[in-house]
């Protein structure tokens, strides 16, 4: 997947080379400085040359810091790019098959947003830095070999045992941390382990000794940690080594060959101008490859979130709404879940209009029905029989009904004509406006008892944000109720319509949901014993 | 309770303390000192050596020339340098570790003190989360704690190496180097720390939209709204981005300070050089100097833009140590009130009532855990809001609805409830939650390792290891009451007959001497768990 990581980095090409190109204008920066200081130096006492060598060196200081700010500037646009193509990509079927995929949202909403902006520093930092390693060393030895063939040559010598350093030290990194990584990791997971456990601990008393093993463990990380650090520091200590050792080799050199002492017959004769400029440019050379290894952890984060962010999700079946609903029913149905866990088998006939209610303990299947019921999850045993038609598009109403920013109207319109486009369709620009003047959504506004509410704010053209602010927990159940309402499905599954509800409210909604089961075939997964007594089918799971 | 908290806050300001006195953090400095010095002066004598070697040419005097000192300056600085940056890196990290593990288990104490009704609002949601991540901060600004003396160090040869050029250089330079962190500090609050807020709050603000819309999934899938909420979760995306970029920017700022200084500084010491009539030679080791002066601030200066959110991490870790000094009541006796229902010392009452009514409330209000149940609950005449936790604690073993179980063998987990217990006491508990035959069917036993949250185990799995957790609670810890909440759930009929059989063998069996047996509350659903129970209270 790094590799699929890097595409899409490199997707963003345009900014990548944005970067690229500035970290070039930064090593002509660092001619500027050197040649520059060369001038000043080599003709020491020349006014003309010595103000122009002080001004090439001034004005470098600006270049530098321009071209390194935009060149952070243009990676950043990379990977603002690539995040936006990442979530355009994911976040669709993300949302789309939570519900069937049934994770716990926490890990979700990491996969949405944590591993999302892990992937930053990949394409921000490390990508456009490595393609400047690449280039920027021989643009510096070339610039070096203008004034000394012989210097360029010695950094460009010391390039070998720098890549056999970084083989040998990768590898016995990658062994090291072979051998430590899942324990380091297992080991520093305890502290917020047992952090979140804290209540149960502390109940039953076991804060010293679980304060103990906390110690421990953590003294068994730092050991372990630094024994990796041991190894794995050595590549940057060989990167180092060679960027001071290429600094002091290319000086002595030079400083020999001024006092022309060197042990053998060089092939040029330096001035002190042209030793000058290759002396202040060395340290240029390996500083591309050292702002590269500080990025390195950026890269390690990437693609751990990219190969958590890779996992296939599985497609949505696309229900058209049907035209008439004539019943359907379930027989010897179960649907199985994660380690060998069935729900069912059960029966259940949902008649053409009027309530079902399905009842029984928090955890004993009765969203499961709900969810066979509109497809989203497959039967492991059993069928499930239409008695006109195919398997139809139906209505949901959840325990928290969906609120986007937008009007009241446009909330509950939300499930109108979006049957027959698949979960990624877009096409819905014309819906707000026009959902104030519906006809459907003023009814089922009316019908799902909002009136007080649209009265109390203003009318459907009401704005309501994201988070539903101002919406009570019944206000908003009955929004899910209208919503419901207005798609203009036939079946209508309700999750808990009822719970966590006051009395009053809850009565109220009770009587909304039985006189809407007069014209629909309405199911309601519920406790509410009021309401399943008013059923005309009732199905208890076990 | 109150000095012994503030202690448990003095103690975390003495951790981080100690870190940065540690024997490692000293020899990082040492060692970071060593490699900037180093540093500056491969670059300084270099140039010196340089300029000279080609002065002495030129003038025929190369006999006369000292180039073995020079020479080997810039050997040993090559040496030093690459030496000191591995072990400066490797003792940070060494000193960070020793420190992270006191923090930990420092932070961790400092919690287990605090009543669990004042800092339940702290663990919730991504609770957890955030203070592992300031500790995380903390860690950082331990690992970076010795480029401030680096800094002065290289800082300080850098000027004593344009000395011999003159004191005007020697000035401008000192002035130069003082004002980086000065201005560095300025840019980092002008333009680093807002933005960096506001993507934090930014991102705070996504994840918090996104959990809400997923917990609307269902209706997502069923309507066809994946992309519209997509779209709505990109454009708050987009706000977040549009905050991290304009930090990216600041940051930008931040290290153009050092990047153009660098060059600056070095050409007005050649300059202060060339006017006051100094040497090419000593110019030439002026003006490197400069440039490697001002790289030796690198490190430093970088981190001013951390400077706010290490401060933030600060002060969120030690506003935990608060103190909860409250007149606490004293309970005479065991007997419970429970909504108007009286419970001698072993009495045994179900709760039952619809999902929401606030079963569960009532339980984890018992157990001390949370102070909002509506209801009147008393333990010995005493409303158990105003008893203390600890003392709370003591009467109940709860094994609550959504237990957390911690990650380590299921042996571990048991053992979470009394110090001492050998394995016949864990299988005893086990037998009578049904689980023994689970565990016995598990690879290990009872050395099987559970991951975080027991995620290997089934939800019913999960609740009985809970209840045999807080069965061990009563025997081992001699506690006279039993909080169950839906101990049943996920369970089939057969199984969960058996359990409340054994159960109830079990309840009659136990018990602090009463001869009453243990007391019990038990939240359920269930029918058949009420044969637990002589009385029966519907919320």
């Amino acid at each position: 997947m790094s590799a699929g990581l890097a595409a899409l980095a490199g997707g963003s090409g345009a900014a990548s080379r944005r970067a690229l190109g500035w970290w070039i204008l930064d090593v002509v920066g660092a001619l500027l400085f050197a040649g520059g200081l060369a001038l000043t130096i080599g003709c020491w006492g020349g006014l003309v040359p010595v103000t122009g060598g002080l001004l090439s060196m001034a004005v470098s200081g600006l270049v530098r810091a321009v071209a390194q700010a935009r060149a952070a500037d243009a990676g950043m646009q990379g990977a603002v790019a690539m995040k936006a193509a990442l979530r355009a990509e994911r976040l669709p079927a993300l949302f789309g098959s939570a519900f069937a995929r049934g994770r716990l949202a926490g890990e979700d909403a990491a996969r949405a947003v944590d591993q999302i902006e892990a992937t930053e520093g990949f394409a921000a930092r490390f990508e456009p830095l490595s393609r400047a390693a690449r280039v920027a060393p021989m643009l510096v030895a070339g610039a070096v070999a203008v004034a000394s063939p012989v210097a360029a040559g010695i950094l460009l010598v010391t390039l070998v045992p720098f890549a056999v350093g970084m083989v040998l030290a990768g590898g016995a990194a990658r062994v090291a941390a072979d051998r430590q990584l899942g324990a380091i990791s297992r080991l520093n997971g305890v502290f917020a382990d047992r952090l979140r456990a804290l209540a149960e601990i502390r109940s039953f008393g076991a804060e010293p000794r679980v304060a103990r093993q906390l110690a421990s463990a953590s003294d068994e990380v730092a050991t372990r940690t630094l024994a990796l650090f041991r190894v794995a520091f050595v590549s940057g200590g060989i990167l180092e080594f060679l960027a001071a050792l290429s600094v002091a080799l290319v000086a002595l050199y030079c400083g020999f060959n001024l006092l022309g002492l060197l042990p053998f017959a060089p092939p040029e004769k330096l001035g002190l101008t042209a030793a000058f400029f290759a002396l202040a440019l060395a340290p240029e050379f390996y500083l591309p490859m050292r702002r590269l290894a500080a990025a390195y952890h950026d890269r390690q984060t990437g693609e751990a979130a990219a190969l958590a962010l890779a996992e296939d999700l599985p497609p949505l079946p696309v229900l058209a709404a049907p035209a008439v609903f004539a019943g359907v029913a379930l027989r010897g149905a179960a649907v199985d879940y994660e380690r060998g866990v069935r729900v069912g088998p059960f029966d259940l006939a949902v008649p053409a209009t009027g309530l079902v209610a399905i009842m029984g303990a928090t955890g004993s299947g009765k969203s499961t029905v709900l969810a066979a019921l509109a497809g989203l999850r497959p039967l492991a045993a059993g069928r499930m029989d239409w008695t006109a038609g195919g398997a139809a598009a139906v209505a949901w109403a959840g325990q928290r009904p969906l609120v986007m920013a937008g009007t009241l109207a446009s909330n509950i319109a939300l499930g109108r004509d979006n049957s027959g486009r698949d979960n990624s369709g877009r096409d819905n620009s014309g819906c707000e406006n026009l959902a104030e003047d519906d006809p459907v959504v003023a009814r089922a506004a009316e019908a799902a008892g909002l009136t007080a509410l649209l009265a109390g704010r203003g009318g459907l053209a009401a704005h309501i944000d994201a988070a539903g602010s101002g919406l009570s927990g019944g206000e908003r159940r009955r929004l899910g109720v209208a919503r419901v309402l207005a798609s203009g499905r036939l079946l209508l599954l309700l999750d808990e319509p009822t719970a966590d509800l006051d009395a009053a409210t809850a009565a109220a909604l009770r009587a909304t949901i039985i006189d809407l089961a007069r014209t629909h075939a309405v199911v309601v997964a519920t406790h509410d014993a009021a309401l399943a007594a008013a059923a005309d089918v009732r199905l208890v799971m076990p | 309770m109150s000095g012994g908290v503030g202690a448990v806050a003095d103690d975390m300001a003495a951790v981080m303390m100690g870190a940065l006195r540690s024997s490692a953090v000293r020899r990082a400095r040492l060692v970071a000192v060593a490699a900037a010095l180093a540093g500056v002066a491969l670059l300084g004598v270099a140039g010196w050596f340089l300029t000279g070697a080609a002065l002495a040419g030129l003038a025929g005097a190369v006999a006369a020339f000292n180039f073995l000192l020079p020479s080997a300056t810039i050997r040993l600085s090559a040496v030093v340098r690459t030496g000191g940056r591995y072990f400066e890196r490797l003792w940070s990290h060494e000193a960070a570790l020793g420190a992270l593990a006191k923090v930990r288990v420092g932070l961790f104490s400092t919690l287990a003190q605090r009543d669990p009704r004042r800092v339940r609002a702290l663990m919730l949601g991504d609770g957890v989360a955030r203070l592992t991540g300031d500790v995380d901060v903390l860690e950082d600004a331990i690992i970076r704690s010795p480029a401030r003396p680096a800094a002065l160090a290289g800082g300080v040869l850098a000027v004593a190496l344009a000395l011999p050029a003159g004191l005007a250089p020697a000035l401008v330079l000192a002035a130069g180097l003082l004002a980086l962190p000065r201005v560095a500090g300025w840019v980092a609050a002008t333009f680093v720390d807002a933005p960096a807020e506001a993507a934090q709050g930014r991102a705070a603000a996504l994840k918090a939209m996104v959990v809400d819309q997923l917990a609307a999934s269902a209706e997502i899938a069923v309507f066809g709204l994946a992309g519209r909420v997509s779209e709505a979760v990109m454009a708050e995306a987009a706000a977040l981005d549009a905050a991290r970029m304009r930090m990216v920017r600041g940051e930008g700022w931040l290290s153009a300070v050092l990047v153009a200084g660098g060059p600056m500084l070095a050409a007005a010491v050649a300059m202060v050089a060339a006017l006051t009539g100094a040497g090419a030679a000593v110019t030439a080791l002026a003006a490197l100097a400069a440039a490697g002066g001002v790289e030796a601030q690198g490190a430093f200066v970088r981190a001013r833009g951390r400077d706010a959110a290490m401060a933030a991490a600060a002060a969120r870790l030690n506003g935990l140590s608060g103190a909860d000094t409250i007149d606490w009541a004293m309970p005479d006796g065991d007997a419970l009130e429970i909504a108007g229902v009286r419970l001698a010392a072993g009495g045994r009452l179900g709760l039952t009532g619809l999902s929401g009514s606030g079963k569960t409330r009532i339980i984890e209000t018992l157990a001390g855990w949370r102070a909002d149940a509506p209801q009147k609950l008393l333990l010995g005449g005493v409303a158990v809001g105003d008893v203390r936790f600890e003392y709370l604690a003591q009467r109940f073993a709860i094994a609550p609805q959504a237990p957390a179980l911690i990650a380590g063998t299921v042996a571990d987990n048991l053992r979470l409830a009394a110090a001492g217990l050998d394995e016949a006491d864990l299988w005893a508990a086990l037998e009578v939650a049904c689980l023994a035959d689970d565990v016995r069917a598990m690879p290990d036993g009872l050395a099987t390792w559970l991951g975080e949250g027991a995620g290997e185990l089934s939800g019913g799995q999960r609740k009985r290891l809970a209840l045999a957790r807080a069965l061990l609670a009563v025997t081992g810890g001699g506690r006279p009451w039993l909080l169950l909440d839906e101990p049943s759930e996920g369970l089939d009929a057969a199984t969960e007959a058996e359990m409340v059989r054994r159960l109830g063998r079990w309840l009659d069996h136990t018990g602090t001497g009463t001869g009453a047996g243990t007391g019990l509350v038990v939240a359920t659903h269930r029918p058949a768990v009420l044969a637990l129970v002589e009385d029966v209270r519907d919320i």
